[in-house]
């Protein structure tokens, strides 16, 4: 009975959903300082490069393995590299990772829901069967063999295409690296995308008021623009807050392994890599980095979290 | 149930067979040669020659059609053979067998440590909802979830070697030696988080259900009413998770048994990837599937022990 | 009549987000020994709140913040957790709205039964299995020892009802609140139900409550009939006092728009313009004032009390709380 009584009168002012759910993010502290630290990476990383005191790939090897001064204030690492520098540089990798692989995951999720949400069938059943398999592989280990093994033939086409036109982009093999990793994270990452909007096109299709619509004579287009994106909306944002956040940190545990993005470039993961090697002397070396991605996976979780309450009401306790 | 059990393994077998159709091509295609791989990794002076190079792998049958030599592969796994290493030319199946024994006692006593401890704080996060005890474990869950083991390991170990002046031992001696506790603690951390998050949201669900209040109603004291009516339920929800928390332990032994120095799958793992060497590769793939897939299989299974209203629908479905 | 329950000045609010919603404001009644009191108003208007309010079973977000609540002259408002255990585990059974989900489906029929028998009067499990077995036979149930260890599921949604009116009854209440206990049911079982409470409380001599937002239901059935809107007791009288000559101008409504065979086929049945008061502010005025067709000015400016007149049929007393005086139309001073 409270459910009739908690409904607001007309003459009640109405705040409109976007908005209400911004007084519910902003009044939930933890997503605040999340979402302030998210801005900052984002912020360092797109120009940080321009800030940094020094070049990430300039060695001094007279200050090799420095504890934090003034002047390097992470310290140096084993090749007299500023880690401050790195660090930094390490968050424009995170990033750049974590935005290509979400919006080719959201490209393909987008893509197969809705096609398996839409025409329902076995087309539907196909694509649940496919978005089942990928979430029950293990799927760190599939994404570090495709980057292992695709990587030798693409470095060897790459050369060929340098030999055979001697075009400068062909040299650079980084990216490379970066392709295979965004590549194949969003591989693995589809599904949960695809989960979202195959879910709500299916829960939509069977709300009252939609069938009332549809038997009104409502162009299908319309009833996914008034009803299925409106809904849609709110997990996918909470879904790319999360997916980004496990992106970075996915990218950095291939990097970790050395299978990902590999020195000189530096990323958040194989910094740690290194830093483990001398971390009994030089434990700076270990804990700056660690503590970055640290600091950045908690924001993320943070801001996901806040998201995740402020979007999906019908959580309200 | 046993025609469930068959039903759900005919479904997974063709899975796997097209995951290692797929790892098998992307080795067979993409990688490079094997052989030329094993002169490249050994040490010094043996010579790069091309013709002896290729006098081996015609010998060792190389040159055939990529479905030949894969029906080839899938014959010996099939008979419990899965070669040789590529660097060290041990036995594969002679190093699986040395580091399972390490993954699975580490593992499996992370998940059973994990789900209790995680329980015990979810539901106790929910019945405190929204004061300070359930604002702590709610924080705690999401700082440990976000997390990395690589991350938090490290970590860890630096401020107890270097900041408390512990000594944190290196390897393995065995599950009941002091030496796991680290290693055990760092590769539960982020699956706690999880079924500290489902824990508490199933009992808040379950809270609000009309049932509780009947219980409520009947006059017995709280923590009856939470042992016979919230915990039950509330179970089902976690118990899903499990295929989750299998996935991520075997995902944190890849990253961490490295810097414990602990002699298990995800050590393999690593080396395997960094030498190329795909014998083994193929053979964890293998192995981590089947695992995933029989945890997702005793999660099925177990619906039915733990709701009756499962259990009814089952037998209907038959 | 002996008093069982006395309700004095009964204040529950519930806090929301943005402040609190008025769930009960001053609810004042009593009811003696095996009385039947129906409790009638539209969704929302506060009728369960006070109800559950009474034995404090209420969510955390509630709370009392005024009055007093005595039963057999015991004041369970202020009495400590484990006492209010005690009262709703010894004098007090309850019945509620939804049989699909008011039993837990986790659990065996009997051990749902049983576990309040248990915990309060000490005795063994079989012996409380066997009580179990013996109401379920009383409220119509065949087959009650099989049924003892079935799960919900298992059985209809009126059989739920019935173990839930058995479970209700199996610590001898002096007071069953039902809530709505009929309207999630087919209309068949409805009635069914009604009688089944109706031969039951002549066989236990228990006073009963029954909560529902169906004015015609009650025809026949309860002693009393309670009327509330927005939180507040608008009127109470004697049930033929509130079907012959109702004094309150929502009463009146309610009455008209039950259809009867003397409705005309194809007429308009009546409805009470406007919707439900919003509980979130106190009303200046009376809270039915919007919506009234016999409002005066000062309806919206002063909230009328809750006062006596002499009853049309026996000694009981009609209340009412209304500005006009719907006897000769005229404004009361």
């Amino acid at each position: 009975m409270t459910d009739q009584a908690l409904l607001l009168p007309q003459e009640e002012k109405q705040f409109s959903l976007a908005k209400d759910a911004f007084i519910r993010l902003v009044a939930n502290r933890l997503a605040v300082v999340g979402m302030v630290l998210v801005v900052f990476l984002f912020f360092v990383a797109i120009f940080g490069p321009y800030l940094t005191p020094y070049d990430f790939l300039s060695q001094d090897l007279l200050a090799r393995n420095k504890p934090p001064s003034w002047e390097h204030w992470f310290g140096t690492d084993d090749l007299g590299r500023d880690i401050l520098s790195r660090v930094i540089y390490g968050s424009r990798t995170a990033v750049i990772v974590g935005f290509s692989t979400v919006s080719f995951s959201l490209v393909i999720g987008l893509f197969l829901g809705a096609l398996g949400g839409y025409f329902g069938g076995k087309v539907d059943a196909f694509i649940v069967w496919l978005i089942d398999i990928t979430m029950s592989i293990p799927s760190l280990l599939l994404v570090i063999v495709i980057n292992v093994s695709l990587k030798p033939p693409l470095v060897n086409w790459m050369d060929a295409q340098f030999v055979a036109t001697g075009n400068e982009f062909y040299r650079n093999t980084i990216w490379v690296d970066f392709v295979l990793v965004f590549g194949s994270l969003a591989l693995i990452k589809w599904p949960k995308a695809a989960r979202i909007i195959r879910g709500q096109i299916l829960s939509i299709r069977n709300k009252n008021y939609v069938v009332a619509a549809e038997a009104l004579g409502v162009p299908t287009s319309k009833i996914v623009r008034r009803y299925v994106i409106p809904n849609a909306i709110g997990p996918i944002i909470v879904y790319i807050s999360a997916a980004l956040g496990e992106a970075m940190v996915l990218e950095s545990s291939f990097s970790f392994l050395g299978v990902g993005v590999r020195p000189p470039i530096p990323s958040w993961g194989n910094m740690i890599s290194d830093g483990l090697r001398i971390w009994q002397l030089y434990p700076h070396v270990l804990a700056a980095p660690a503590a970055v991605l640290a600091v950045v996976t908690i924001a993320f979780s943070f801001l996901g979290d806040g998201l995740n309450d402020a979007l999906n009401p019908r959580q309200w306790k | 149930m046993g025609r469930y059990i068959i039903n759900r393994l005919v479904r997974w077998i063709p899975s796997v067979f097209i995951l290692l159709l797929l790892v098998y091509a992307l080795v067979f295609f993409g990688a490079g040669d094997p052989i030329k791989l094993i002169f490249l990794q050994a040490p010094g002076d043996v010579a790069y020659d091309p013709a002896r190079v290729d006098a081996i792998r015609e010998a060792a049958g190389l040159n055939r059609p990529f479905l030949l030599q894969f029906w080839d592969y899938i014959l010996n796994v099939a008979q419990g053979n899965f070669g040789n290493s590529l660097v060290s030319g041990r036995s594969v199946n002679a190093m699986i067998s040395a580091a399972v024994p390490v993954t699975l006692k580490i593992g499996l006593t992370a998940i059973v440590l994990v789900s209790l401890l995680g329980i015990l704080l979810g539901v106790i996060a929910a019945l405190n909802q929204n004061k300070w005890l359930d604002n702590l474990i709610v924080g705690f869950a999401l700082v440990i979830w976000g997390i990395p083991v690589f991350v938090a390991g490290p970590l860890i170990t630096v401020f107890l070697v270097l900041v408390l002046d512990f000594d944190v031992p290196y390897g393995w001696g065995g599950l009941f030696s002091p030496k796991v506790i680290v290693p055990l603690l760092v590769i539960g951390l982020n699956p706690m988080a999880l079924i500290i998050r489902q824990a508490r949201a199933g009992v808040l669900e379950v809270l609000s259900e009309d049932y509780v209040r009947t219980a409520r109603a009947k006059g017995i004291p709280n923590y009856q009413v939470v042992m016979r009516h919230i915990m039950r339920p509330v179970l089902t929800p976690v118990v899903s998770q499990i295929g989750l928390l299998v996935i991520a332990t075997l995902n944190n032994s890849i990253l961490i048994e490295k810097v414990f120095g602990l002699p298990g799958l995800g050590r393999m793992t690593e080396t395997a990837i960094k030498s190329s060497d795909y014998p083994v590769i193929l053979a964890i793939v293998l192995i981590f599937s089947v695992v995933v897939m029989a945890s997702n299989l005793l999660v099925d299974i177990s619906y039915p022990l733990l709701d009756p209203r499962a259990a009814a629908k089952k037998t209907e479905d038959e | 009549m002996a008093k069982l329950l006395e309700v004095n000045n009964l204040h529950t609010r519930f806090k929301v987000r943005n402040g609190y919603l008025h769930a009960v404001n001053g609810v004042s009644f009593s009811l003696d020994k095996g009385e039947m009191l129906g409790v009638v108003g539209e969704s929302g208007c506060g009728k369960s709140v006070s109800m559950m309010s009474l034995i404090r079973l209420l969510p955390p977000a509630a709370q009392i913040t005024e009055g007093e609540v005595l039963l057999d002259g015991e004041d369970i408002t202020h009495a400590s957790v484990s006492r209010v255990n005690a009262i709703r585990g010894s004098k007090v059974g309850m019945i509620f709205q939804d049989p699909m989900t008011s039993l837990n489906p986790f659990m065996k029929i009997g051990d749902q039964l049983i576990e309040g028998i248990v915990y309060h009067k000490k005795i063994t499990k079989a012996d409380a299995l066997q009580q179990a077995a013996k109401y379920l036979k009383m409220v119509g149930i065949s087959n009650a020892e099989h049924r003892l260890n079935e799960y919900p599921h298992q059985l209809s949604g009126g059989m739920r009802q019935r173990v839930m009116i058995a479970m209700a009854l199996l610590n001898e209440p002096s007071l069953v609140i039902a809530d709505e206990p009929t309207t999630a049911l087919d209309v068949t079982i409805q009635a069914q139900i009604v009688e089944l409470v109706k031969s039951l409380r002549e066989k236990l001599n228990m006073s009963i409550i029954w909560i529902t937002h169906d004015l015609s239901l009650l025809a026949g059935m309860v002693d009393r009939i309670m009327v509330m809107y927005g939180g507040y007791v608008v009127e109470e009288a004697v049930l033929d006092d509130i079907y012959k000559s109702p004094l309150h101008p929502y009463t009146i409504g309610l009455l008209k728009s039950i259809p009867s065979l003397k409705t005309e086929a194809g007429s308009r049945l009546p409805s009470i313009p406007g919707a439900p008061p919003n509980l979130f502010s106190q009303p200046t005025g009376c809270p039915f004032a919007p919506r009234c067709t016999y409002r005066v000015d000062r309806c919206q400016s002063e909230v009328p009390a809750l006062t006596a007149v002499p009853g049309e049929t026996g000694e009981r007393p009609h209340r009412v709380a209304c500005w006009v005086d719907m006897r000769g139309k005229g404004v009361k001073q």
